[in-house]
């Protein structure tokens, strides 16, 4: 137990160091798991001593700060997974960490920039309502949420400014290229041309060199002399007749009606 | 004739009118009386192999529960068992010293014809006794940590004896078990012991209390909001397709519960249906029907459709969903403000239906379908009018929130940017494939109706064997009509217009 401590010494060094030290903490971590995996600590079972079930909490919080900070997704996966046990199940008995609700919120944030949202609702709905209403930390990725959805983007663009913690601001970077593609195809369908100027403004780029890159990624018409950039106009589609579950469908019926004696 | 014939006719009526008025004379059992009548069921349902006693039994237990007391369960007990018997001695531990009246005490001596048995009842008696004693133990606050106490008792008795005559009381000793933990707030420490109970009663074939135990686990984690273990327990096992009704409309139930969190509307939509459909009528459980009915509501909006007016008039829903039917309103109409203020005012209402986060994502539903009426109403509206009248923050966002409209189909139309406003093209023709679809879905839900009600249909074991005697019979007098015609004893003219 006493390298554990030492070890553990070191990692909170290492990670309380302005600049933070990532290397080292990213080769302290594995060690100090394997030491708590041995003193049973890493998945306790039954009682186990208070103070340990602290210091064990606190090494993986901060391997999953770290993580994120080397920008290492997988691993912060990982370690959010086996916080949870901490978080709920041992909510009763440990003093709350500090560090709780900023990680509960980059694992939301993280699920939305994978656009998983049905995790993201269902991991939602495990916190109690007012803590969703009143905790900084995860009134952020909420509220990204429900603006993606209704598609009001400009709010997510100013919102990038707010973000609660460091962390955050990485995972909000990723999400901005999601969400030009997403008014990319708005404006296509929405559009007919759009002057240059706006466009710029609309997809949120500084210059017009940038939009021209982008234009000519997603296929569109840049009209220099008249400033405008044009979509490709969808024509009619014609209908495409979903063969295959209409014949399923017609034999299904005809083998039910059949079976009525 | 006539006259006689008419007297006849008139006497009849007055005979069956007497009747009736003599029947409501002998009063309804006494509580303990019934108890006794329902254990003499249970011994001829087990001497018998037939579980339709069992059942019978069980369906009075609603009834019962209700009516019965200390005094009630002590004389049963008495009168079912020997006198000195073990299992009567740990039985009467559980019950309060109540004291017999003497004067209830003769009245049972007197009327009880049957003599006290001599021999030991079976087994599923002492069970569902102890079933009984359970929710009378229930039903006062004082008494739950005994109540738990008796529960493992008997579950451990019940795994013990793994008696198949006993499944049905087994499932119902589950779902008391269950009530118990939850109302002394356990409920997470059973889930252990439910766990390994539901793999046992899945090796033996259990299918009544796999049933039962797969819903008792359901609910404790929707209780405390686990919803991922809820859906990892579902994709892991199979709930078994013999269970009765009532425990196929809370599986059903619970299952819509976790697929509409996981924004999965139309499975949940579907599994909601199945609920109400299964569930008991209106009257004899309207709580049940007003928890599935609060959820219905809901995914019907969340998957974009107005709920039927009528619904909100039936009877035993009428108060208990009056909250959702101003969200209903608020929704149709698109009015964001009204959405928020319905929202706030009905606030605490929601969050202890647990349906708050889910009227939470209604939000964008409001605003599609305001955009969806100005698109119908106006051909051409600038951006700054949609702003005003939608509630939003600013002309950017209308702008956006347009513009991701028409991207998802809701409205038909066209941004002129330049000049800031929206021209709304009229819906072409709609009438594409979706349409077979909706159709499909319906078909697909009477097919599955009718299947399952001729599934259902119960054909009594020897019914087959009296069809078969009036076969015989059939075929005896065809036989002597045949005889009859050969030798010539009987004309084709005689017969008539038969043939």
């Amino acid at each position: 137990m006493s390298d554990l401590k030492s070890l553990y010494l070191a990692l909170q060094r290492a990670f309380y160091a302005q600049p933070s030290d990532l290397n080292t903490a990213t080769e302290l971590l594995p060690q100090l798991k394997i030491g708590l995996i041995q003193a049973g600590l890493l998945l306790p079972q039954g009682d186990v001593n208070f103070q340990d079930l602290v210091v064990a909490r606190d090494i993986l919080e901060i391997g999953a700060l770290t993580s994120i900070r080397s920008r290492d997704i997988p691993s912060f996966d990982r370690y959010f997974s086996q916080l949870q046990t901490f978080y709920t199940d041992y909510a009763s008995n440990l003093p709350p960490s500090k560090r709780e609700y900023p990680i509960r919120g980059l694992n939301l944030i993280r699920l939305l920039t994978q656009n998983r949202i049905a995790d993201f609702h269902t991991t939602l709905e495990s916190l109690p309502a007012d803590v969703i209403s009143d905790n900084t930390f995860i009134r952020h990725p909420v509220n990204l949420e429900r603006w993606l959805m209704e598609g009001s983007y400009s709010k997510v663009w100013n919102a990038r400014e707010e973000a609660p913690a460091e962390e955050y601001k990485f995972f909000i970077d990723s999400l901005m290229g999601t969400i030009r593609n997403e008014i990319a195809s708005c404006e296509e369908t929405a559009y007919e041309s759009l002057p240059l100027k706006d466009a710029v403004n609309l997809l949120f780029f500084t210059n017009q060199s940038d939009l021209v890159t982008f234009a000519q990624q997603r296929g569109w018409e840049i009209d220099i002399t008249g400033g405008a950039v044009r979509f490709a106009q969808k024509g009619e589609e014609k209908m495409e007749i979903p063969k295959q579950k209409l014949i399923a469908a017609s034999l299904l019926y005809a083998r039910e009606l059949e079976q009525i004696v | 004739m006539a006259d006689i014939e008419m007297k006849a006719g008139d006497d009849k009526p007055k005979d069956t009118k007497e009747e009736p008025k003599e029947e409501p004379k002998p009063e309804p059992l006494t509580p303990s009386e019934e108890i006794k009548a329902n254990a003499a069921q249970i011994e001829r349902a087990v001497s018998s192999l037939e579980p339709r006693f069992t059942h019978r039994v069980l369906r009075s237990l609603t009834a019962l529960r209700k009516r019965i007391d200390d005094s009630a369960l002590q004389t049963a007990i008495d009168s079912i068992y020997p006198k000195e018997s073990e299992t009567k001695k740990t039985l009467l531990t559980w019950l309060p010293e109540a004291p017999a009246t003497s004067a209830e005490a003769t009245m049972e001596v007197d009327s009880a014809s049957k003599p006290t048995s001599t021999a030991e009842p079976v087994p599923e008696v002492e069970i569902y006794l102890r079933l009984l004693i359970l929710y009378h133990l229930l039903s006062s606050n004082s008494t739950y940590d005994k109540a738990l106490q008796l529960a493992h008792q008997t579950v451990e008795k019940m795994q013990a004896l793994n008696r198949r005559s006993m499944d049905a009381i087994a499932a119902k000793v589950w779902f008391a078990v269950q009530r118990a933990y939850e109302l002394a707030g356990d409920l997470p420490d059973a889930r252990p012991l439910f766990l390994a109970a539901q793999r046992t009663a899945s090796l033996r074939h259990d299918d009544e209390a796999q049933a039962a135990l797969i819903n008792c686990l359901l609910r404790s984690y929707i209780q405390y909001n686990l919803y991922d273990q809820a859906d990892k327990l579902v994709s892991k096992t199979t709930f078994p397709a013999s269970a009765s009704n009532a425990q196929f409309a809370r599986y059903h139930y619970y299952l819509g519960r976790i697929k509409a969190v996981q924004l999965n509307y139309t499975d949940a939509h579907t599994n909601l249906e199945q609920a109400i459909r299964r569930a008991p009528p209106a009257r004899t459980a309207p709580g049940f029907y007003q928890v599935v009915h609060k959820y219905f509501v809901v995914v019907e909006l969340l998957m974009g459709d107005i709920p039927d007016r009528s619904l909100f008039r039936h009877q035993v829903l009428e108060k208990a969903l009056t909250a959702y039917f101003e969200i209903v309103k608020a929704v149709r109409t698109g009015s964001l403000a009204q959405f928020q203020s319905t929202l706030q005012k009905h606030a605490a209402q929601f969050e202890a239906d647990k349906t708050y986060s889910l009227i939470v994502r209604l939000r964008q539903n409001v605003i599609k379908t305001g955009i969806r009426r100005l698109s119908l109403s106006y051909s051409r509206i600038s951006l700054r009018d949609i702003c005003v009248k939608l509630n939003l923050d600013s002309e950017e966002d209308a702008e956006y929130i347009v513009g991701k409209a028409i991207r998802d189909g809701v409205i038909e139309g066209r941004i002129v940017h330049e000049k800031g406003w929206l021209e709304c093209s009229t819906q072409a023709n709609n009438y594409g494939p979706e349409v077979s679809e909706l159709f499909g879905r319906r078909i697909a839900f009477c097919l599955n109706l009718h299947n399952q009600s001729v599934k259902a249909m119960r054909y009594p074991l020897n019914a087959h064997r009296k069809e078969l005697a009036a076969a015989e019979g059939a075929r005896e007098r065809e036989k002597e009509l045949a005889k009859e015609i050969q030798e010539g004893d009987i004309d084709e003219d005689d017969i008539g217009g038969d043939f």
